[in-house]
């Protein structure tokens, strides 16, 4: 893992990344496993690249992404799970 | 040799237009269940031209046959022949949206992996061509080794190809019996896709950026304060519409009951069979029919924001409110459908992945004030509520309607709240919610899911609402009273004796013994409450019936009349369709008795603070 990588949901609005890991997370528990391989089957994998669109309205939370084409609504526990590197714009 | 049955499943990703294409390749001829749930209840429908008897089932949209909530969990109990009494499908038809191909195939190579015979229907391909994402079918289809059809499902373009390759396979395939075993994840996930990609680079160019302006509409849709609005007004329209614009049809409907009922009574000489027809039949029919134009705009509101693609939005917007109760974005459509009737809102719940968030969504989604309250809160607020303007642009009887659905939602937040509010903070289940391409609902599959809908309440209209409506009129008939009767005719009949028995249960609440009567029929659906106090009153037509009630009840009862159907669980349906989501008698019984006990207190306290009031 790259010592650069930033968690999706500190990504600003409208900034290309790409995934670098897919972490496991404390919020989850036992599920975590679980929620990762969720994630990985709806397309977020190392190499893959996304876009924040946008942000509900209280502390950046959910956020929604673009990835291969999908938008996805996620949680900033889940998005905290995806270590991204930031693309140069 | 005659043929057996040939099954095929239609398996694909939520909003892949599967039920779309389900409905071109069946026609209007599919068995859906009871209750219109989109597509969580298993529609079965009949393929025919292929050579040999064959039917078509619509699976509810699922990702993965291996992480799975509960209605994904579904799907594959049908793919692996799980379900009681049925086998797995003989050729599985996937479903992939041509516009989001990468996602679609991942779940096409794990149903591969089941060695079934299998279909792909490339779906959308008109949209797929529109953004410049050419498909070498021949290819994909080499590669895939299955037949692939390019399908546009609403527009019935590509479906004739279709079910030619269904033919094909009708041909060939042998019909089995028996299950499937889920094969042990053979490969990971990147493995999956780094496959994916080969197929793909080998047979598809796509600039795959969505067009401009679906980007445009989300940064208004989406947008964290603008998108609320958007959200309100929608749903203020949505409101307003089932009032305002329902009126002259409810209008017409009435004024032609009160003819039949007038031209029916000159007919027919006096006697049992006159006041039968005219009071029994015409006037409680009629009185619950007159609500069907306001069925009608509801679900279509429904149907459109969710055949649209914006559905998904409002819950992305309303998640974080929502997680304050409890609850997620997730519970939003159910508690949306449940403003139409709780029993399809309860079905939808299967959506959500949290065990106990859905317990609570399926609990509290009955709160939601559905169409079959509004027959009795419009009589009600008919009767008593003046038609007198507020500030110039509301009305006061709006704002009474408003405040009945409001307190339906406070209430629900509050209830949510204090059964979730022990739990630990932090609930370990993902959102992940897709927000699919908006869309234009297709007409063709709109008012096909618009006369499913209004046919289940017609049907229910013809059936149970007419047998009640007549066991009504005949406990409101017999016995007689006796010649030389000084009280209304009632109170000397059956009806009459079963309201006094309960009345003295629900004297603090102020009820009369008529309004006592009304509840009994209205377990089995609330509106016939307003067909039951036609009879027990005797007067046909809404407003004959309103100036009856204005006469014979005090503003304070009336209320309290409305706060008790706010919250009584008076639905049996409702009650079953909780028994059968949570399998739990004791959740079932929670959920009666917490109901009918906020009823009874919610009533006993609006009297109280009206007669303060007053």
């Amino acid at each position: 893992m790259s010592h650069s990588a930033t968690p999706l949901h500190l990504l600003p609005k409208g900034a290309r990344a790409t995934i670098v890991d897919i972490a496991s997370h404390s919020h989850f528990g036992e599920l975590d496993a679980q929620v990762t391989l969720r994630l990985k089957e709806l397309g977020f994998l190392p190499g893959a690249v996304l876009q924040v669109i946008g942000f509900g309205l209280f502390g950046a939370d959910p956020v929604a992404v673009r990835i291969n084409g999908t938008k996805f609504g996620l949680r900033r526990s889940e998005a905290a799970k995806i270590l991204t590197t930031l693309q140069p714009a | 040799m005659s043929l057996s049955l040939l099954r095929f499943a239609l398996v694909g990703n939520p909003n892949c237009g599967k039920t779309a294409l389900f409905n071109s390749l069946t026609g209007a001829r599919a068995k859906v269940a009871n209750y219109a749930g989109v597509t969580v209840e298993k529609r079965l429908g009949t393929l025919t031209g292929l050579g040999r008897p064959a039917e078509l089932i619509d699976l509810p949209g699922t990702y993965s046959l291996y992480v799975a909530s509960p209605d994904e969990q579904v799907a594959r109990r049908v793919i692996l022949g799980e379900m009681a009494g049925e086998a797995a499908p003989d050729v599985l038809v996937a479903v992939v949206d041509a516009t989001n191909i990468k996602l679609g195939l991942r779940l096409v190579l794990e149903l591969q992996a089941l060695g079934l015979p299998m279909i792909l229907a490339l779906n959308l391909a008109d949209a797929a061509r529109r953004r410049g994402i050419t498909i070498d079918t021949a290819m994909l289809s080499q590669q895939l080794g299955m037949p692939v059809v390019e399908t546009v499902a609403v527009r019935k373009h590509g479906v004739a190809e279709l079910q030619a390759a269904l033919a094909e396979c009708a041909a060939n395939a042998g019909s089995r019996s028996g299950k499937l075993a889920l094969p042990e994840r053979g490969e990971a996930v990147e493995d999956l896709y780094a496959r994916i990609d080969k197929v793909l680079a080998a047979c598809v160019s796509a600039p795959s950026h969505a067009p401009a302006w679906q980007d445009k509409l989300d940064a208004l849709v989406m947008h964290p304060v603008l998108g609320l609005v958007l959200l309100a007004a929608i749903l203020l329209l949505m409101f307003q519409a089932v009032f305002a614009w329902a009126a002259p049809v409810m209008d017409a409907i009435d004024g032609g009951m009160g003819w039949l009922g007038e031209t029916a009574g000159a007919l027919l000489p006096a006697g049992i069979l006159h006041d039968f027809v005219v009071d029994g039949l015409i006037a409680g029919v009629g009185g619950v029919l007159v609500f069907l134009p306001q069925i009608i705009i509801l679900f279509a509101f429904i149907l459109a924001l969710e055949d649209s693609g914006y559905l998904p939005r409002a819950a992305f917007l309303l998640d974080r409110m929502m997680r304050g109760v409890g609850l997620s974005g997730r519970s939003f459509i159910p508690m949306l459908s449940s403003f139409a009737c709780a029993v399809p809102g309860i079905m939808s719940t299967r959506s959500i992945a949290d065990p106990k968030e859905r317990l609570v969504t399926i609990l509290t989604a009955p709160l939601m004030t559905c169409s079959a309250r509004l027959p009795v809160y419009a009589l009600v607020i008919g009767a008593f509520v003046p038609k007198q303007s507020v500030g110039g642009v509301f009305n006061l009887q709006g704002l009474t309607l408003f405040a009945l659905y409001l307190a339906g939602i406070v209430s629900a937040a509050l209830v949510a709240w204090l059964m979730r509010r022990r739990e630990s903070a932090g609930h370990g289940f993902p959102l992940l919610l897709e927000l699919p391409n908006y869309r234009w609902p297709n007409a063709y599959h709109f008012l096909l899911g618009l006369k499913e809908r209004a046919w289940i309440f017609l049907s229910r209209v013809g059936t149970v609402i007419l047998a009640l409506s007549i066991v009504l009129w005949f406990l409101a008939t017999y016995p007689h009273a006796p010649v030389d009767a000084t009280l209304p005719a009632i109170e000397y009949s059956f009806a009459g004796m079963l309201g006094k028995v309960m009345q003295p249960l629900f004297e603090p609440l102020g009820f009369s013994w008529q309004m006592c009567i009304a509840l009994i029929p209205a377990m089995a659906a609330r509106e016939v409450a307003v067909s039951a106090l036609a009879t027990v009153y005797a007067v046909g037509g809404e407003d004959a019936l309103g100036g009856a009630l204005a006469h014979d009840w005090g503003l304070p009862v009336a209320l309290a009349y409305l706060a008790w159907f706010v919250y009584a669980p008076q639905c049996l349906s409702t009650i079953a369709v909780v028994r059968r989501e949570t399998n739990s008698l004791r959740a079932t019984v929670i959920f009666t008795g917490y109901l009918f006990a906020l009823a009874y207190f919610g009533a006993l306290l609006v009297r109280q603070i009206a007669a303060l009031w007053a």
